[in-house]
């Protein structure tokens, strides 16, 4: 027998003695009618030893290709961010990986405080007053805020969001308002990239806005006219932000955003084929008795010591049942671990510097870009690390598959989301890469680097 | 010796101007970030993040996590919860840069090791289950209930019929009803039997043509198998009704039961619990949906499927509830599931689940002695105790016992929980602990019944604190450090 079992033979004659049955059929006989037990050995492979697992494994993983094995610029809402080797040092350890939810509060300090100081840096992070210790993903974390919303009023049961939002994100909520009453917008964007589709479909029935900033394609949105124009009729203002962008950018609750939700992967968190991932949550003041998920807040115990408990409970499954403000039970404790450990150590600074990486070294390949005979950047405004490349010739699948052949992801084909743009590809620059990857990602498709390289030396070029 | 500074929030060491990670200029022909964007689009400055060194973050959280018990570290007998050994191969194996560091939206000629191991997952999920339609996406447990609700919803809605109402049992987790009230439902409750069962007459009561789905959990909260499964399927089924199984006690039947056979046309597993996860603090966990055969056209897309030696995302289906989350699922969790399944192989988890059920059965004979156990002279893989006597004798109450025993070295088993019994002591041993640790839990159990009152109560003692105002902490919300 593989695994992890315990019990010797003798320790299961002591055992079943103890119980006072002579087998452990016994006991399952007494309990399971004879009409449901499964009559026969579950057809699954073989068990294996550890050296046979890894063997499995190992060449299982060999088969994939990596942001280790090649260069990666893909984005859509993952990121291949740099991950401090603190972060995994720290995260791997057994007291916070094999540890649960903290219902007994002094055998959980360390957890307890950890998403104390998570729920702080978010709000610091975002500008607002409340963040909750975590949800699953940056979809489901959209949904949910939209939810909080439709519960904030009843009579309003439209969601006006628009194209730009990530289409993940969008069919998401599609799947929850189902089954709801209540249904979604969804606003084609202008081609300049101003407010005003949006602006104009926001009325006395809407119940929030949702908008992303920087948006899918990696540009910059008017989130201050879109919040104004929703609390103008009473609607509350939804952000879907990046987390690394608030380095530079302005934060979502000095735009006016009402809650704020974001996948955080970035801040941490491997890429690991989609999940699991980060939602981050936060929310103004007054709508905390309408968050979903958990919260860790500060309180003092009997000897008068400051400590950390799950709080505002009733809101809650395990309290409200039916009545809570969501069904979520877990949140995503160990990658909020990472992101307050990323954050830690990243500080004001060292975020702003991975945000302004992103910007300069995007900057530095749409210039590139700029002076290429087959590719063009689709959107001429300003962006933050991701942006949609075009192919003149309209073959993206080769120009990929060419790009890959010479060990870069170039990026990410559009056409799934957006059949309009099967001539377009999403690019993304994380501060991992450097000029010298920026220079491989233009030789591997096909482009002259060399050629369209200018002079060395800094341009200081205004925008 | 406690290090006496480990209390201090990370804002409090914070330092104007110290630095851990440094990322030195680029060396690029561009402007200036902030010449790159719009000056309206500037904040004036970073966030106010704290300012820390390398070193003060490593001690910082490697003290902290000293102040948690963990499976690697004590017995944490948490029933309902599954806390089970998390085998340390299955973390280095999910560390491979083969696997964590894939990109979810890599081309799958590229990434056809991990879909390998979401199709075999798949496939073995749905053997173990004898419901075959596997979905893969949900992100949790609850995220599994509300997803399964939503493809039951579905169902219905092809069919014309307006069913608006969910079951659920009074032993069931909250997650059942508020998963329910998610897709629009109205609950109602089937009230348990004095046996601990679902009540069978209750049930034909409540029972109607707006009975969409009935909720169960079998084994039960209480640990208890429902000998009447199949009269309770059947009378849903003959309604027109689906069972949904929630599958948090999965552990208890692998190998043994499979809820397809006994009536279950919808369910989920919680692989953080019965696959070894990890737990993770209590997150992440993953999901997974397993559905009878016609209504896997319902399940969420993507699917893995395989065309001779090729693994595919199948984005296909008119059907599909659609998605329910972004990307495809808590894949970093399903690959260690994937690697336990490995492991033990079918005949190797049929003894994970007869060896679970060993050890409760063996922790319930010595508890019994000491507390009553009010549902069962045996039990699946968990049972609930109660201290409603002892409550009403000396005083103490479930929750004394859960805080005294943290200061025998075990992590608390649940209490007042399942709701049905009053004083709940909540225990699930799992089948990764020895008889030595059964032995020595029950025994300080006994002791703990027998000590001094005043002793308890102010349990526990050897921890950093002890009992925190939980309504203080309510009544004036603290939720974030000031300065």
């Amino acid at each position: 027998m593989t695994g992890y079992l315990f019990h010797t033979p003798e320790d299961r004659r002591e055992m079943l003695a103890a119980i006072g049955a002579a087998s452990i059929g016994e006991i399952l006989d007494a309990q399971i009618p004879a009409d449901v037990r499964f009559q026969r050995q579950l057809d699954l492979p073989k068990g294996l030893d550890e050296i046979g697992l890894e063997r499995l494994m190992r060449d299982l993983a060999a088969e994939n290709v990596s942001a280790a094995s090649h260069l990666c610029f893909l984005g859509g809402g993952a990121y291949d961010h740099f991950i401090p080797a603190v972060v995994d040092e720290i995260a791997s350890r057994g007291e916070y990986y094999t540890s649960y939810t903290p219902y007994q509060a002094e055998a959980s300090q360390g957890n307890l405080q950890v998403m104390f100081e998570y729920e702080t840096l978010i709000t610091q992070l975002t500008g607002l007053g409340v963040s909750n210790a975590s949800l699953y993903d940056g979809g489901s974390a959209m949904v949910e805020a939209v939810l909080m919303a439709l519960a904030a009023d009843s009579s309003r049961r439209r969601v006006v969001t628009t194209r730009t939002v990530h289409p993940h994100y969008r069919q998401t909520l599609d799947t929850y308002l189902c089954n709801l009453d209540a249904e979604a917008i969804v606003v084609e964007p202008a081609a300049d990239g101003s407010a005003g589709p949006i602006i104009d479909q926001i009325d006395s029935q809407t119940a929030c806005v949702v908008i992303q900033h920087p948006n899918f394609f990696g540009r910059l949105e008017d989130v201050r006219a879109i919040c104004d124009a929703a609390h103008r009729v009473g609607a509350l203002a939804i952000q879907v932000f990046d987390p690394i962008s608030l380095g530079l950018l302005k934060r979502p609750g000095d735009l006016g955003a009402d809650i704020a939700i974001a996948e955080g992967q970035c801040l941490g968190s491997p890429l690991q084929m989609g999940g699991p991932y980060l939602g981050i949550l936060a929310c103004r003041e007054e709508l905390v008795r309408r968050l979903p998920g958990r919260l860790a807040g500060q309180t003092t115990d009997r000897r008068g010591n400051r400590c950390w408990v799950l709080t505002l409970q009733t809101r809650e499954q395990h309290i409200r049942r039916a009545k809570a403000t969501s069904n979520i039970c877990s949140n995503q404790s160990l990658l909020a671990l990472r992101a307050t450990i990323y954050l830690s150590l990243l500080g004001p600074q060292g975020l702003r510097e991975t945000a302004e990486h992103c910007v300069r070294k995007t900057r530095y390949l749409r210039d590139r870009i700029d002076q290429h005979d087959r590719l063009s950047c689709v959107h001429a405004g300003p962006v933050f690390k991701e942006f949609v490349v075009r192919d003149s010739r309209g073959d993206v699948e080769g120009l990929l598959g060419q790009a890959l052949g010479q060990g870069v992801l170039a990026g990410v084909p559009l056409a799934p989301w957006y059949p309009e743009m099967e001539d377009c590809f999403l690019v993304a620059v994380t501060e991992k890469r450097s000029r010298e990857d920026i220079d491989r990602w233009l030789e591997s498709v096909g482009g002259d680097a060399a050629d369209a390289a200018p002079t060395q030396g800094r341009s200081v070029a205004a925008v | 010796m406690r290090n006496q500074q480990a209390t201090k929030l990370i804002f409090e060491l914070s330092r104007p101007g110290r630095r851990a990670a440094v990322l030195d200029p680029p060396d690029l022909p561009v402007p200036e970030a902030s010449d790159c964007l719009p000056a309206e689009h500037l904040a004036d400055g970073p966030p106010p993040l704290p300012e820390l060194a390398e070193g003060d973050v490593v001690r910082h959280f490697v003290n902290l996590s000293t102040q948690n018990m963990s499976v690697d570290t004590h017995f944490y007998p948490l029933g309902s919860c599954t806390m089970k050994y998390n085998p340390k191969r299955n973390e280095r194996l999910a560390s491979l840069p083969g696997f964590a560091a894939v990109h979810p939206l890599q081309d799958e000629a590229t990434t056809q090791g991990w879909l390998r191991v979401l199709y075999e997952l798949q496939q073995m999920l749905g053997e173990i289950s004898g419901l075959p339609g596997v979905s893969l996406q949900p992100a949790a447990g609850a995220h599994g209930e509300l997803t399964a609700l939503m493809v039951a919803a579905a169902h219905f809605r092809q069919r014309g019929e307006a069913r608006d109402i969910v079951l659920t049992a009074d032993s069931a987790h909250g997650t059942n009803p508020a998963s329910a009230a998610m897709v629009g439902y109205e609950t109602r409750t089937v009230v348990s039997g004095p046996d601990g069962l679902v009540d069978v007459d209750d049930l034909r009561a409540k029972l109607d043509d707006r009975v969409a789905v009935f909720m169960l959990t079998n084994p039960n909260t209480l640990g208890l198998f429902d000998s009447r499964i199949r009269e309770i399927t059947s009378m849903v089924h003959d309604r027109g009704g689906l069972i949904y199984l929630d599958g948090a006690n999965m552990n208890a039947i692998l190998g043994i039961v499979r809820p397809g056979d006994f009536g279950a046309d919808l369910m989920h597993y919680n692989p953080h619990k019965t696959f070894s996860g990890p737990h993770g603090g209590g997150g992440p966990g993953a999901g997974p949906i397993c559905v009878r055969e016609d209504l896997a056209r319902f399940l969420p897309r993507p699917i893995v499927r395989r065309d001779g030696d090729r693994y595919f995302w199948d984005e296909e289906g008119e059907d599909s509830i659609g998605r329910v989350r972004s990307f495809f699922g808590n894949q970093g969790i399903l690959l260690r599931a994937f690697a336990y399944l490995r492991t033990y192989g079918g005949d190797g988890l049929r003894q994970v689940s007869e060896d679970a059920v060993l050890g409760a059965n063996y922790l319930l004979s010595r508890v019994r002695h000491i507390l009553d156990v009010p549902h069962g002279e045996r039990c699946m893989h968990e049972f609930v105790a109660t201290a409603a006597r002892l409550k009403k004798e000396r005083g103490l109450s479930a929750m004394d016992l859960a805080k005294r025993i943290l200061d025998f070295g075990f992590h608390a088993p649940t209490v007042y929980f399942p709701l049905v019994v009053e004083e709940a002591v909540m225990i699930e041993p799992t089948e990764t602990e020895s008889k030595e640790t059964l032995d020595a839990f029950a025994e300080a159990l006994f002791r703990v019944t027998e000590e001094a009152v005043d002793l308890v109560k102010d349990a526990p003692h050897t921890t950093r604190i002890s009992r925190p105002d939980d309504v203080a902490a309510s009544r004036r919300p603290v939720i974030r450090w000031t300065p």
